[in-house]
């Protein structure tokens, strides 16, 4: 492969130039390059007004450049939403001059405040009870290998199952109400947390486990004092893949049981074609499901700071 | 080719006829005797220990020298209980050892320290899990700290430490519990030159500082000859303790060049043909 100038950086200097060659993004590199400029626009600006140092209003730009463009895509991108409706019919997809006023009455006299409650308050109880018996079925895996041997297939079937197909199950078990959609959203989420907390274990029984041995701990001590936080960096890997697939369960079960929250919402909005309204309730839904991230991952960085500093976290 | 290697088997440097004062004649707190380990994989069979016996008297510091896969670390691991013996008995001060003994304690060549604890309260593990109360273990911890030069990051996470630090870390926990037996395995494997030397000295001075019976787990030479009394020398394929050399070179090692020493250029010549053999008989 030739390498191929992709930058007008002339001047070759400064850190910008620097970056552009080192960030390259590599043939198979998933995102850590991402937040590395592709196109070096401080760098170009200083090639056509001949400078390279930043100084005021340039130096701001470049040391901002992602923010910046980040900032720049989202306004293009909204440029673009809007301008559709030059060409297409607004009830497909809406506009943000549409969509904008539609949420700010879902907020303020609709049916939003509550359906978001509804819906985070079963969320956080689903995925919650998905984390006390994922976590707990996969220290036990972990720990007794009778256990392990006899749980293995069957998570790997559960797992392998879909779970939209278990719905119904829970209809008939838990009636229509709130209790079958937590129950739903803790079905779908706890596979990721049994199948990360069990690999979790097994990391640690190859190596940490000595340390338990060697000072005599007993069984207990040692799933507090080794197994338990030696797992954790894996529970987080596993809670949010969990919170990502509970998320789904959360909208599916709002649609299905009961038509309320926000998948109620939202069914109702698309039967009814009231497409801006319709799209500001799933914005939501994005905003509820990035929140949640947001959480889990302040939850692990405020308390358990080690996790990214060490290499068993070193895959965020 | 012939020439070569004659004098290494006339002349077995294990029979010193004036030994300077070795520690051999003290009593005897390790007795190993003929233990048997063997390993089963789904693709072979891996006899790592062969009827090893050993005695190790107090107050020494003995190495066990081979190659990668001698059953050196094996024998280790079974000695902590980390690893259970197929056959064969431990016994420590005469009391026959079933599994685990509060007795010995271990550094690991991977140091494994928590990192979920800072540093003070790494050392102070194996006191907490005795039950020894907070005041007093971090008290205990914090002076075993001091003793490795540490004293001063106690507080920080031990993921910000150097390796070289972390192993210093590494053997505070292992000396916190004042083991009888002190188990290290290639504790300064890992660590760079400059660094592994600094340690050696470090750990030669605390040895002689404490007392503590230390078996050291090598497969440096040089390392095993400037620290130890007696070297056991491990031939692997099946792993067995072949021959034990008595290092008869005067203390302290740290006043002198032990490497220049003529008797351990001599060791070093016997001990380097007597591995090279056995990696030899392995393949």
């Amino acid at each position: 492969m030739t390498q191929r100038q992709r930058t007008p950086t002339g001047t070759g200097s400064g850190p910008g130039a620097a970056a552009t060659a080192i960030g390259a993004p590599l043939p198979g590199d998933g995102q850590e390059h991402l937040d590395e400029p592709m196109f070096d626009l401080v760098g170009a600006q200083g090639l056509l007004t001949g400078t390279t140092q930043g100084n005021g209003a340039l130096g701001w730009v470049r040391q901002h450049q992602t923010a910046i463009a980040g900032v720049l895509a989202i306004a293009v991108g909204l440029g673009i939403w809007q301008a559709t409706s030059l060409v297409m019919n607004p009830i497909f997809i809406s506009t943000p001059s549409l969509v904008a006023p539609a949420l700010w009455h879902l907020l303020v006299d609709g049916p939003l405040p509550a359906d978001f409650l509804r819906s985070l308050l079963e969320m956080i109880g689903g995925v919650l009870l998905a984390t006390i018996v994922g976590v707990g079925i996969g220290l036990l895996m972990g720990r007794v290998r009778i256990l392990e041997r006899a749980l293995e297939p069957l998570v790997a079937f559960g797992n392998a199952t879909p779970s939209i197909a278990l719905l119904p199950v829970m209809e008939v078990w838990f009636g229509f109400g709130e209790t079958a959609r937590v129950a739903f959203i803790m079905t779908i989420a706890v596979w990721p947390l049994i199948v990360n907390t069990h690999a979790g274990v097994r990391a640690v029984r190859g190596r940490l486990a000595d340390v338990g041995t060697t000072f005599g701990m007993s069984h207990w001590q040692q799933i507090r004092y080794v197994y338990l936080p030696g797992t954790l960096p894996y529970i987080f890997v596993g809670a949010r893949i969990s919170l990502a697939v509970g998320a789904v369960g959360m909208i599916l079960g709002g649609q299905e049981i009961g038509g309320t929250g926000l998948g109620g919402l939202v069914t109702v909005l698309g039967a009814r074609s009231e497409t801006a309204p319709l799209v500001a309730a799933i914005l939501t839904t994005t905003a509820l499901a990035l929140f949640l991230f947001w959480a889990l991952r302040q939850l692990q960085a405020r308390a358990f700071p080690w996790i990214a500093a060490t290499s068993a976290g070193r895959r965020e | 080719m012939t020439g070569e290697a004659t004098y290494t088997t006339q002349d077995p440097p294990t029979a010193a006829s004036d030994p300077v004062a070795p520690r051999s004649d003290r009593d005897k707190i390790l007795r190993i005797e003929s233990v048997c380990k063997t390993f089963f994989t789904t693709r072979r069979t891996v006899h790592a220990l062969d009827r090893v016996s050993l005695d190790v008297h107090r107050g020494e510091f003995i190495s066990l020298v081979g190659v990668s896969g001698c059953g050196k670390t094996t024998l280790l691991r079974i000695l902590d209980g980390l690893d259970t013996a197929d056959s064969g008995t431990i016994s420590l001060d005469g009391v026959k050892l079933d599994g685990v003994s509060h007795d010995m304690s271990y550094v690991f060549q991977d140091i494994n320290l928590l990192p979920w604890r800072n540093v003070l309260d790494n050392v102070a593990l194996g006191l907490e899990v005795r039950g020894v109360g907070k005041a007093e273990r971090r008290a205990r911890a914090m002076e075993v700290l001091e003793l490795v030069g540490l004293a001063s990051v106690a507080k920080v996470p031990p993921y910000t430490l150097s390796g070289g630090m972390q192993q210093r870390v590494g053997v505070a926990r292992a000396l916190a519990v004042r083991p009888k037996v002190l188990l290290m395995d290639e504790p300064f494997g890992q660590l760079d030159n400059f660094t592994r030397e600094a340690l050696q000295v470090e750990i030669a001075n605390l040895w002689e500082k404490l007392g503590t019976t230390i078996v050291f787990v090598t497969h440096d030479v040089d390392e095993a000859i400037f620290l130890s009394d007696r070297i056991g020398l491990f031939q692997p394929g099946p792993g067995r303790l072949t021959e034990i050399l008595d290092v008869d070179l005067p203390r302290p090692r740290t006043d002198y060049d032990v490497r220049a020493h003529p008797r351990a250029i001599e060791l070093r010549a016997y001990i380097t043909e007597h591995l090279r053999g056995g990696k030899e008989a392995a393949r």
